[in-house]
């Protein structure tokens, strides 16, 4: 059994906290401001695509030190300005009371305070606001996207949300596996034998993962990202890997998306360049790479043209301009082929679990 | 010139055969028409003898059961000078006869269309026209008239005199028309002719008996045209024949007047022979003016006397075949009789013929042309100046029309022909009819198109009582509306081209434009008289007009903008501080929320400093 390593972590108490004394902060500074006829304002580092870099030292985007204000003294930013105010407001409340909310009930929340947003997408902008005022993840705030992903594998937790406090859980009881929400994220991880994270696209194949007791066969926990993996997701990959010490594979189609699904999961996206903590620097992609489509003579359908237009767009980040990561985009841009994590289903079921899954573990202890 | 013969047939018999051109071919626009001649032809009564017109239009049904199209009866009473009764029945009983020959700005042209109005009603109904007119404000005469469509006479009815008391004529004719269809054409027109002439007050009574009044706006009545001569570049081969043709045609213009000045001339008292009169006119030769010694050059050649003079009508003087040309009324028959060649007559008839010297005629026919211009025009034309007009043959005349337009040294035309409505009464026109939030009025500077000079004024107005359905054109040409026909108008071909959003006017904005085009003639794409052409110098003239007017619009709107500005921001601080403040307390953990009454008023003023 492996436990957790305490003192490495924050644990989800002193996150509260922490985010509890930032929002008094802003809650007092805008009180002042207000009680001395000055207009408030929240300085909000900008997220704009020049203050947006790629720090080599740890491994992710990070937001450059541009910050722009938004300003009560201005007209056109008074009303983004209040929403601003009442999300902080409402987030405090969430946090406070322990409950729990997604993008889209935060949007129709706003509606009984006045606070008029013209549609989701405003509101959502707002959300991602606050978290660069208080460089915290959305789901610090209790806010969650309803994108699911799920986990399965020899895990306890321990819940921390109010009613579940203390209550311990093993997440290898239903074969269905563990929906990734708000009291999973926010749960304290005690301990497993597992000693791999194997993270997989799709939730197809997560099952036969399931079926093949692939979690016993290679002493895994097994995560659904379902697509290119939810924050939420991201985070419980980077505790499985810090808290509990456990190496993170990932298995992804064999295209451009899928090797991108990848680098997401290891070092951050452009739209989380305010956020930290989301990121597995160490995670390995085990494929499927474009060298394993004629490797293991996968069946193939070409790409599209937009297919192609994101090799050429991913050949400008910075991130792909070296090693594995390079010469696969390379490669796929030279057979304009592509091959699913299913192809492998031509040379019968279980030949992702049977051949591949271990020959590229074994593979990967060299990279 | 040819001897054969050919069937003539009289003016008034063209027109009925080709009703449909001067817009009588259906109930509906044929009521409509009828009103639109009638109307402006008390409207050019009363402008050329500056009388502030007061006009009442009335269409009455005969019968009020009956389904349209039916008989209608058309009265329009004016206040103007009215018609000297011995003119009465030529005016209103033959076509082709009037006073607007001239050239100048006009409604109309020519007075046709009221007697083709009146020919309309004759030939729909059968019922004659009522004339009522009093030119001395003492007798008021009353013509009930026909048309003899064959031989282009009046043939009067009735004739009764009674006093009168004011100056005006009253026309009413009857004629089939659809009200129930023109109905609406004819209250806009009606209402756009108050708009176009404000100093004109306008009563209009429509077959259910509803009054329309339109009060006068304005007391003083726009600088009346002036007649002046037509430019050289304005000029066509048949225009020339005809200018040379008038020049002879002053000879048989023979009336009362004329005599009288014949008899004055000679100093008769007392009825002379035909005989006596020429020995008279023989001893005063050298003292007489010119058109009386034509009058006893014609006498002694037909040896008449007045009494004779007045039956007949000089139709032709051929000088080639020395033949001159008269019609008898008595008789009702044409004669033809040689010309002695060596009557001492003979030489005075030919000269007045054959007409002035080019250079002459050059000078004293067109506007703005000096004799060293119509010696460098002769020159270019590679004709004698001393030419005679009158013995040109056709080709000389084609080749003459030719030059006079490629000539490039003639000065602009004259504007003073033009007659534009004023800045000022169009603004006030605007104002009373729209009562708009902004408005603006712009008279353009006198340009001109192939010699025809004209006039741009236009007017703009936003908001107010204006509904706020999208952009709304008055087209006026010559102080006339124009309805009909309206998409291939040149107006509206500027005012869609027209980038609005560049003048921060934007969805169905409260906008009108009125459009004023003056001209000596105006370039109608079609006879129906109701769109004007795009020419390049006309367009030219409305888009600055246009975008002149635009500018002024755009300043009054950011202004507007301004103020709506600060409105909006004393609304929005009054509803978002107190809730940013709200929130606030929450957040910090406080009990009473912070006194922000003085952030709402900053917030309010805070623009206006920036």
């Amino acid at each position: 059994m492996r436990l957790k390593n305490k003192s490495s972590a924050k644990t989800a108490e002193a996150r509260k906290k922490r985010l509890l004394s930032l929002l008094e902060q802003q809650g007092l500074n805008i009180y002042d401001s207000l009680d001395k006829g000055k207009f408030p304002q929240f300085v909000i580092p900008s997220r704009s695509v020049s203050n947006i870099v790629y720090d080599k030292k740890i491994r992710q985007y990070i937001l450059g030190s541009a910050s722009a204000i938004r300003s009560s003294r201005n007209m056109s930013q008074l009303r983004s300005y209040t929403q601003l105010a009442w999300l902080a407001f409402f987030v405090n409340r969430l946090v406070r009371e322990g409950k729990s909310s997604t993008l889209r009930d935060i949007y129709y929340s706003s509606q009984a305070f006045s606070i008029d947003f013209e549609d989701q997408p405003e509101s959502d902008n707002i959300i991602v606001d606050l978290e660069a005022v208080l460089t915290s993840p959305r789901e610090e705030f209790h806010i969650f996207p309803e994108e699911r992903s799920s986990v399965f594998g020899d895990l306890t937790i321990e819940y921390t949300v109010p009613g579940y406090e203390g209550k311990r859980m093993n997440l290898s009881d239903h074969p269905d596996g563990y929906l990734i929400g708000p009291s999973l994220s926010s749960a304290e991880l005690v301990d497993t034998s597992a000693e791999l994270v194997i993270a997989i696209e799709k939730g197809g194949l997560f099952t036969r993962f399931v079926e093949e007791k692939v979690h016993k066969k290679f002493k895994s926990i097994i995560v659904d990202t379902a697509g290119q993996a939810p924050r939420s997701t991201r985070n419980l990959l980077r505790r499985l890997n810090t808290e509990m010490g456990l190496p993170v594979v990932i298995l992804a189609d064999g295209d451009v998306y899928g090797e991108h699904i990848a680098m997401v999961i290891k070092s951050g996206s452009a739209n989380a360049a305010h956020l930290r903590e989301l990121t597995v620097p160490d995670a390995k992609w085990l494929g499927v790479w474009a060298t394993d489509i004629e490797k293991y003579k996968l069946p193939t359908i070409p790409m599209t043209e937009s297919d192609i237009k994101r090799i050429y767009d991913l050949q400008k980040d910075p991130r792909y301009q070296e090693g594995n990561w390079k010469k696969q985009l390379e490669v796929f841009l030279k057979l304009k082929r592509k091959a699913e994590l299913e192809a492998f289903s031509k040379y019968g079921l279980t030949n992702i679990t049977d051949k591949y899954l271990p020959a590229k573990l074994e593979e990967s202890k060299s990279f | 010139m040819s001897k054969e013969v050919f069937s003539q047939i009289s003016p008034s018999e063209f027109f009925y055969r080709n009703r449909d051109l001067a817009g009588f071919s259906n109930p509906t626009r044929s009521l409509y028409t009828s009103v639109r001649e009638f109307v402006e032809n008390a409207l050019d009564a009363c402008d050329q003898k500056k009388i502030l017109p007061d006009i009442h239009l009335s269409i009455k049904a005969v019968d009020t059961e009956k389904p349209d199209p039916k008989h209608y009866v058309l009265t329009v009473k004016d206040n103007g000078p009215g018609i000297d009764p011995e003119h009465i029945p030529l005016a209103f009983g033959t076509v082709l006869y009037g006073s607007k020959f001239g050239l100048k700005q006009a409604r109309g042209m020519f007075g046709l269309g009221a007697t083709m109005a009146i020919l309309y009603g004759q030939i729909t109904t059968n019922k004659p026209v009522t004339v009522k007119s009093c030119s001395d404000g003492k007798t008021l005469d009353e013509f009930v008239m026909l048309l003899d469509i064959q031989k282009n006479k009046p043939v009067i009815l009735k004739h009764t005199t009674k006093e009168g008391s004011k100056t005006g004529l009253t026309v009413s004719i009857v004629l089939e028309g659809d009200y129930s269809k023109a109905g609406s054409k004819v209250r806009d027109y009606v209402y756009q002719t108050s708009l176009i002439t404000p100093y004109a007050s306008i009563t209009f009574e429509d077959p259910s008996g509803e009054k329309f009044y339109y009060p006068r706006i304005v007391k003083e009545m726009p600088r009346p045209p002036t007649v002046i001569k037509p430019h050289p570049h304005g000029i066509d081969v048949e225009t020339i024949r005809r200018m040379i043709t008038d020049t002879h045609y002053q000879i048989p213009a023979i009336d009362n007047k004329m005599i009288d000045k014949v008899k004055k001339e000679l100093g008769l008292k007392k009825n002379l022979s035909p005989k006596e009169i020429l020995e008279k006119a023989q001893k005063r030769w050298s003292d007489i003016s010119r058109p009386v010694r034509t009058v006893i050059s014609v006498m002694s050649f037909l040896n008449i006397d007045f009494e004779g003079l007045k039956k007949i009508r000089i139709d032709d003087i051929d000088i080639a075949n020395k033949t001159i040309t008269y019609w008898d009324f008595g008789e009702s028959q044409s004669h033809a009789i040689e010309l002695d060649q060596d009557s001492p007559y003979y030489k005075q008839l030919a000269s007045t013929v054959q007409g002035d010297t080019l250079l002459t005629f050059l000078t004293k026919r067109f506007q703005r042309v000096g004799p060293t211009t119509a010696e460098k025009f002769c020159e270019f034309a590679k004709f004698k100046s001393d030419k005679r007009i009158g013995s040109m043959t056709n080709e000389e005349l084609v080749k003459l029309a030719d030059a006079l337009q490629k000539f490039e040294e003639f000065l602009a035309p004259d504007p003073s022909c033009l007659a534009p409505l004023g800045e000022e009464p169009l603004s006030k026109g605007i104002m009373k009819f729209f009562n708009p939030e902004f408005a603006a009025v712009w008279q353009r500077n006198a340009s001109a198109y192939s010699g025809f000079p004209f006039v741009v004024e236009m007017g703009i107005a936003y908001g107010g009582d204006i509904p706020p359905n999208g952009l709304k054109v008055y087209r006026f040409a010559n102080r006339i509306p124009l309805l009909y026909d309206e998409g291939s108008d040149v107006v509206l071909k500027i005012v869609n081209e027209t980038e609005w959003s560049r003048y921060k006017i934007k969805g169905d904005p409260p906008l009108v434009i009125v459009s004023h085009i003056c001209s000596t003639r105006i370039p109608y794409k079609t006879v129906g008289k109701e769109n004007v052409a795009d020419r390049p110098e006309l367009e030219r003239e409305l888009k600055n007009a246009l975008q002149y007017l635009a500018r002024k619009l755009a300043v009054h709107m950011s202004r507007q903008g301004a103020a709506d500005m600060a409105k909006k921001r004393a609304n929005l601080y009054s509803k978002y501080v107190p809730l940013i403040a709200q929130f606030a307390t929450e957040l910090a953990g406080k009990k009473k929320e912070p006194n922000y009454n003085q952030l709402i008023r900053m917030g309010s003023e805070i623009e206006e400093q920036v």
